[in-house]
C-alpha cells in the first residue's frame, strides 16, 4: 500500500493534539499493529514538540505554520517535518543520558528508539528545517 | 486534561484524565507540586490517561524528585498500558513508584 498525506499546523503547543489526531487518522489506513501505531504517533508528536519547544524557543506566539507529511511506499514509512524556526544544527542534538534522571531531554531519545533513521535534509525550498524520519514497517 | 483530587488523611490522590502533553504540563504541575510541597503523600491515578509524551514523563520525574526532597513520596497508580510503555521506554519503571 502506498499513501502520502500532509497537513500544516500553527506552531503552538495547542496544535500538538491536532498533530496526533492527524497522525492517528493516517495510520488508521495502514495495516500495522496498534502498538506500533501508538509508537509512531508518539515519535511524530515528539518531533513536532521539538519544533515548538526548540525551533521557536523564546518566541511566545507566532503565526508561523509547520507542515507534516506522512508517506508510505513499499513498506517504507517516511515522515517529513517542515518548519521556519531557528536553523537546527544536527550535531548539537543529543538526548540526556538515561541514568541521569531529570525532567526533560527524552523526546529525541524516544524518536531514536521508535524510528530507524532521522535526518535533516539540506535542500528544502521555502523552509528553514526539513527533518525526515523513516522506518521500515 | 482534567483532574480530580481526593483526600484521605495524609494521602492526596490526583486523578488525571485525558492526554498529557507539553500543552498541559504546566497545569499538571500546578496541581501536583503544591500538594507534594505540603509534605503529603501523593497518589497519581493514571487509569484515564491514555497518552503521555516526554513532557508528561518530565512531570512524573519532577514530582518524584520533589517528593524525595520533601521526605514524602509520589505513587503512580493504575497506569494504563500505553503510558506504562512510555515509562518503560524511558527506563523509569524501577525509579518511579509504580503500583
Amino acid at each position: 500500500m502506498n499513501l502520502s498525506e500532509s497537513k500544516d499546523f500553527l506552531v503552538s503547543t495547542a496544535s500538538l493534539k491536532e498533530v496526533r489526531v492527524f497522525s492517528r487518522n493516517v495510520f488508521e489506513k495502514i495495516n500495522i499493529p496498534q502498538d506500533q501505531k501508538d509508537e509512531l504517533v508518539l515519535a511524530i508528536a515528539e518531533a513536532a514538540q521539538n519544533i515548538v519547544k526548540h525551533g521557536y524557543k523564546g518566541i511566545k506566539e507566532t503565526t508561523d505554520r509547520m507542515e507534516i507529511k506522512i508517506s508510505l511506499k513499499n513498506d517504507e514509512l517516511e515522515i517529513g517535518f517542515f518548519d521556519k524556526g531557528k536553523k537546527v544544527v544536527p550535531e548539537n542534538i543529543q538526548h540526556r543520558k538515561l541514568d541521569d534522571i531529570k525532567p526533560g531531554g527524552l523526546g529525541t531519545f524516544f524518536i531514536k528508539q521508535i524510528m530507524d533513521n532521522a535526518v535533516f535534509k539540506k535542500d528544502q525550498t521555502g523552509w528553514v528545517n526539513h527533518l525526515i524520519l523513516t522506518k521500515k514497517i | 486534561m482534567t483532574y480530580k483530587v481526593t483526600e484521605d488523611g495524609n494521602v492526596s490522590t490526583v486523578f488525571l484524565n485525558g492526554e498529557i502533553d507539553m500543552d498541559v504540563t504546566d497545569k499538571a504541575k500546578e496541581v501536583i507540586l503544591p500538594i507534594v510541597d505540603s509534605g503529603k503523600e501523593v497518589h497519581l491515578n493514571l487509569k484515564d490517561v491514555q497518552y503521555m509524551d516526554s513532557s508528561g514523563i518530565s512531570v512524573l520525574i519532577e514530582s518524584h524528585q520533589r517528593a524525595l526532597e520533601k521526605n514524602t513520596k509520589v505513587v503512580i497508580k493504575e497506569v494504563s498500558k500505553s503510558v506504562l510503555k512510555v515509562i518503560m521506554m524511558a527506563k523509569l519503571e524501577q525509579i518511579l513508584n509504580l503500583e
